[in-house]
């Protein structure tokens, strides 16, 4: 990787500013940050990062919007919840909400990752070569769905350029335009939500591309197998976290040598926060390496001139000059 | 599973680690020109029924023995990284030099023949001189060489050609030169065939075939080896003049002829015999065996050529072709060999382990996981390459190994001074003391070492017996792993793999095959005997106290097993655990009567998985990054303690793999567990809770000092 792309440490020496099991989704609401983990929504003071738990749901929260007084939630088992003066239950049928984005026209941009598997089974759905992924448009007003795109290779985010939707392949490394050209291409890893920046964007990138995990996606055999013998927990697959499992796979390059493991070592998890202009060209980036903690960076959202960034494999919310390196 | 069958079938008859071994064989390079000269017997044989008569092929060796001699010198030249051009007129020159000498002068044959050879020994040392000393380039020179050369022989000609021509040399043993065989093989092709014998010895065996080679190979480092670099490459030039010119008079007593074509394109014809052989005109590769192979094939097919009817201009053509054919696989090969060897190299065979026993946290399972080493009082941090073995003496000074062949020793009582004991090079692995106290140790790379007290190093055995179905010489210890000593003095230790070189060890994890031995040092006749064959990365031996048997560790196969050395069962192995849920390394004894054992790394099942799988494996090491390959956990492990049975009786993490992160060998003494590992950068000492302050495994091997 190189240009703006070029390797740091900057994510992994960001400021912490509240440890926390599995944050996600950060989103600005009524002025608040909340963000959730596990089933909790919670609200952060980005300042002192004192959490105030806001509202606890059924399920595992999967994703997050937030729009006026409304804040929508999707769950783990396929529920969308429009929170405002009362609350209203929408059943998607599919448990697998990724992303919210309203888009200030009164609609409610939904990505479904994938029709086939749900959000928690996400590694399934890569090892299944998954395109199964939609975006939806719902109506606030009436609650109709509009299927704006199918086929998708896990969408994980999706964000208004003027007048059309991005939006994020996860599984194909890109960004596109619903039913128009591809905007980017051959990111280094799997790419996750996107939220605005001033003339620009942020993108979260949840895990690095990995060579043998690409052999992997290409041996029918042995990842079919794999898929039926082993754990989850196991498989050679991206991961939001470092292995800390004793039974995990190892990559040559990655045994701990004299106590260290090289930054550089190939790694199936990694950090990284992308910086995108306004043409959805990445200008910089902020990283957690094979050797840091703060990896699988799932979302990102700018208050004034910071950045809070959820790393929902390293469990902690920190917090980044909003300026280029 | 069937298809899992199949596989173990499949790849336990078909033998796949042949190709990568034949290919990592030197000779492999021969294997191309041989198959050519196969290929043009065959077509030309086909094509001309009365090519392989006695007549004709008699008639070809007298161009093959004028051929071998010029390419022998070229080949000399080339493989010092030179090249020779001015053969060609040298040839020519010294043909009209003997019918001048011999003939018109009148000299005996003989004085005329030495002094034409000391006319192309004269222009070789002047190419030499050029070359060697001034550092003018190869190519310019020779060419230049030829050149004048050629003006000067005919200007000779048309001066004198007319005398010469009217003058014929006589003589019993130059009409023999001329017209005679033996044996329907031409004098000129056996004194070739001498010459040859003569240049492989000295290019193989002797000191200046060396420096040949080693100019060739890399002019600074044979420089800096204290090489005469220049002296060497001006010497290859003399010999080859010397050789053209004997070229030269066999032609002249073959043809007793004058012409302006003699020699003429010759350096064109040699030089692709000696690139078509195999020698690399970069230099520093290549033998005398490949060059008489190319001549032959390049005077097979130039005869062909002329019985066929094809002109002379296309008969170049042709040559022209194969020349530049054979550069262009001489370039690719040389460029690609290693990379393709590296690759090929790699066979995985199918290798299925027992089931993975579950390892968790909780503490009622046997293995469970903890954090106790990570309290380790570290020792030498930073100090320490790569321990793969530590051991303590009577005074409680600590030893241990390292990457770069050193012994190191923190001195006993606190272990804070450090100092470098001993120097053996390799990679110092396993340590034990023997019953005088001195040192032994296995040297991945070298062997079998011991260090007396005098800090003495002496090698014990270095090789052992060669199998005869082994492709790679397996009678070379390459990896000498760990050792102990039975009652009687025997030595046992392992080999780890055959396949594999010190720094390469763990690929061999990727094979799933038992390349690994165990081999029995005899002190009382100095003999090393293979006594077990086929096993797993054989790592870890510790002898049982019943003065009959050892255990040892299979790392690839997780397990250890105990082997009977003597008794009524001797020859046997039994098995102790069979299915570990890690990788073992050494084995030693505990204060209880039980025994530690290093594990240095947990199984991962998807590599498990894999090993069910070669075909995967072998696509892996083809298609992607070594330093991405797939292996076993190496970034966890610990120490297991377990009694004769196999009964786990207590097992030591470092759950978090910060500070060992692999333990590959631990020893006990006084109430302190020692571990080593060989990728870590510290010792670390462990004090076991309610163990024999007192207990010394030295004291337990040899019994207490009086």
């Amino acid at each position: 990787m190189d240009g703006a792309l070029r390797p740091n440490t900057l994510l992994e020496e960001a400021a912490v500013v509240v440890r926390v099991t599995a944050p996600d989704n950060l989103v600005l609401h009524r002025g608040d940050v909340l963000f959730s983990s596990g089933s909790v929504i919670l609200r952060l003071d980005p300042a002192t990062g004192s959490t105030t738990e806001m509202r606890r749901c059924g399920a595992e929260v999967t994703a997050l919007g937030a729009q006026g007084d409304m804040l929508a939630i999707g769950l783990a088992d396929g529920t969308l919840i429009l929170s405002g003066e009362t609350d209203r239950t929408i059943k998607t049928g599919d448990p697998c909400i990724t992303a919210l984005t309203p888009d200030g026209a009164g609609r409610l941009i939904m990505c479904i990752g994938s029709t086939r598997n749900t959000a928690a089974d996400w590694k399934r759905d890569l090892l299944q070569g998954g395109a199964s992924g939609q975006v939806r448009a719902l109506s606030l007003a009436d609650g109709a769905v509009q299927k704006l795109a199918d086929g998708l290779s896990w969408p994980a985010g999706a964000a208004l350029s003027g007048d059309r939707i991005v939006v994020v392949e996860a599984w194909k490394h890109r960004l596109t335009h619903i039913g128009a050209a591809v905007l980017i291409s051959d990111l280094p890893g799997y790419p996750a939500r996107l939220s605005p920046a001033p003339g620009g964007w942020w993108l979260t990138v949840f895990a690095p591309r990995n060579q043998l995990i690409e052999l992997v996606l290409r041996e029918h055999d042995y990842r079919t197998r794999m898929m039926r013998e082993v754990d989850p927990d196991h498989w050679i697959a991206p991961s939001l976290s470092p292995a800390a499992d004793f039974n995990a796979p190892m990559q040559g390059g990655a045994i701990r040598t004299h106590g260290i493991i090289k930054p550089w070592a190939p790694t199936r998890s990694s950090g990284l926060l992308v910086r995108l202009d306004a043409d959805f060209r990445p200008i910089a980036s902020w990283h957690s390496r094979a050797d840091g903690r703060f990896h699988g960076v799932t979302s990102a959202l700018q208050v004034g001139d910071r950045v809070l960034v959820a790393s929902k494999g390293g469990g902690a919310i920190l917090s980044l000059p909003a300026v280029r390196p | 599973m069937a298809s899992d069958v199949f596989t173990r079938w499949r790849y336990r008859l078909v033998p796949d680690k042949i190709v990568g071994e034949v290919l990592s064989k030197n000779w492999v390079d021969t294997a191309i020109p041989v198959l050519f000269l196969l290929i043009a017997l065959g077509v030309f044989a086909a094509l001309i029924p009365t090519m392989f008569t006695a007549g004709s092929m008699s008639g070809m060796t007298r161009t093959a023995g004028e051929y071998l001699l010029v390419a022998l010198g070229l080949t000399i030249v080339v493989m010092a990284g030179g090249i020779d051009l001015s053969v060609g007129s040298v040839f020519a020159l010294a043909n009209l030099s003997m019918l001048a000498l011999g003939g018109v002068v009148g000299l005996p044959w003989g004085v005329a023949a030495l002094l034409v050879l000391v006319i192309g020994g004269g222009i070789g040392l002047v190419n030499g001189l050029l070359i060697g000393y001034l550092r003018l380039r190869a190519f310019l020179t020779t060419l230049v060489m030829l050149i004048i050369v050629r003006s000067v022989t005919d200007t000779l000609l048309l001066s004198y050609s007319k005398q010469i021509s009217s003058v014929q040399i006589a003589g019993p043993v130059w009409d023999f030169l001329a017209f005679k065989t033996l044996f329907g093989v031409a004098p000129s092709f056996i004194a070739a065939l001498a010459v040859a014998a003569l240049a492989h010895f000295t290019l193989t065996r002797l000191r200046p075939g060396w420096h040949v080679l080693a100019v060739g190979g890399s002019r600074r480092a044979a420089h800096n080896a204290g090489i005469d670099v220049r002296r060497t490459v001006c010497l290859t030039y003399v010999v080859s003049g010397v050789l053209t010119s004997a070229a030269g008079v066999f032609y002249a007593a073959r043809l007793a002829s004058l012409g302006n074509d003699t020699g003429l394109g010759l350096e064109i014809t040699i030089l692709t015999a000696v690139v078509l052989g195999g020698t690399s005109l970069g230099g520093g590769r290549g033998s005398v065996f490949k060059t008489v192979l190319g001549v032959i094939i390049v005077v097979l097919i130039t005869n062909s050529l002329i019985r066929l009817g094809l002109r002379s201009g296309a008969s170049s053509l042709v040559l022209g072709s194969i020349l530049l054919i054979a550069v262009a696989i001489d370039v690719r090969w040389l460029k690609n060999r290693a990379k393709l060897l590296a690759r090929s190299y790699v066979s995985p065979t199918y290798f299925a382990l027992p089931p993975l026993q579950k390892v968790s946290r909780a503490p009622t399972t046997p293995y469970a996981i903890n954090d106790l080493l990570s309290d380790a009082e570290p020792i030498g941090v930073g100090e320490v390459d790569g321990p793969e073995d530590v051991i303590l003496d009577d005074e409680g000074n600590l030893y241990c190994g390292s990457r770069d062949g050193d012994i190191i020793r923190f001195l006993a009582p606190d272990h804070r001074v450090r100092e470098v004991y001993v120097h053996i090079g390799g990679a110092t692995l396993g340590l034990a003391f023997d019953r005088d106290g001195s040192l032994l140790v296995c040297v991945g790379g070298m062997g079998l070492y011991k260090v007396t007290r005098a800090r003495e190093v002496i090698k014990l055995s270095d090789e052992t017996t060669r199998s005869w179905l082994s492709i790679v010489d397996d009678s070379r210890m390459r990896l000498a792993d760990d050792l102990d000593i039975a009652p009687d003095g025997r030595v046992f230790f392992s080999e780890a793999t055959i396949r594999y070189e010190m720094h390469d060890w763990i690929i061999d994890a990727l094979e799933g095959r038992g390349n690994g031995r165990i081999i029995c040092y005899d002190p009382r006749d100095g003999s090393s005997k293979t006594v077990l064959s086929g096993r797993q990365f054989p790592n870890g031996i510790c002898m049982v106290p019943d003065g009959q048997s050892f255990l040892f560790a299979e790392t690839w196969g997780c397990r250890i097993s105990r082997y009977y050395y003597d008794g009524p069962m001797k020859g046997r192995v039994e098995p102790v655990i069979a299915d570990l849920p890690g990788y073992p390394d050494n084995i030693n004894l505990a204060s209880d009567g039980n025994f530690w054992c290093g594990i240095i790394g947990m199984r991962a099942p998807a590599f498990d998985l894999a090993q069910k799988m070669p075909k995967f494996r072998k696509h892996m090491v083809m298609q992607i990054a070594r330093d991405e390959w797939l292996y076993p956990n190496m970034n966890t492990g610990g120490v297991i303690k377990f009694d004769l049975q196999g009964t786990i009786v207590q097992s030591l993490w470092d759950g978090v793999g910060e500070r060992h992160p692999q333990v590959t060998s631990m020893r006990e003494h006084k109430g302190y567990l020692y571990l080593g590992g060989i990728f870590n950068n510290r010792i670390g000492k462990y004090k076991i809770p309610g163990a024999d302050p007192n207990w010394t495994s030295a004291q337990a091997y040899w019994g207490a000092k009086p």
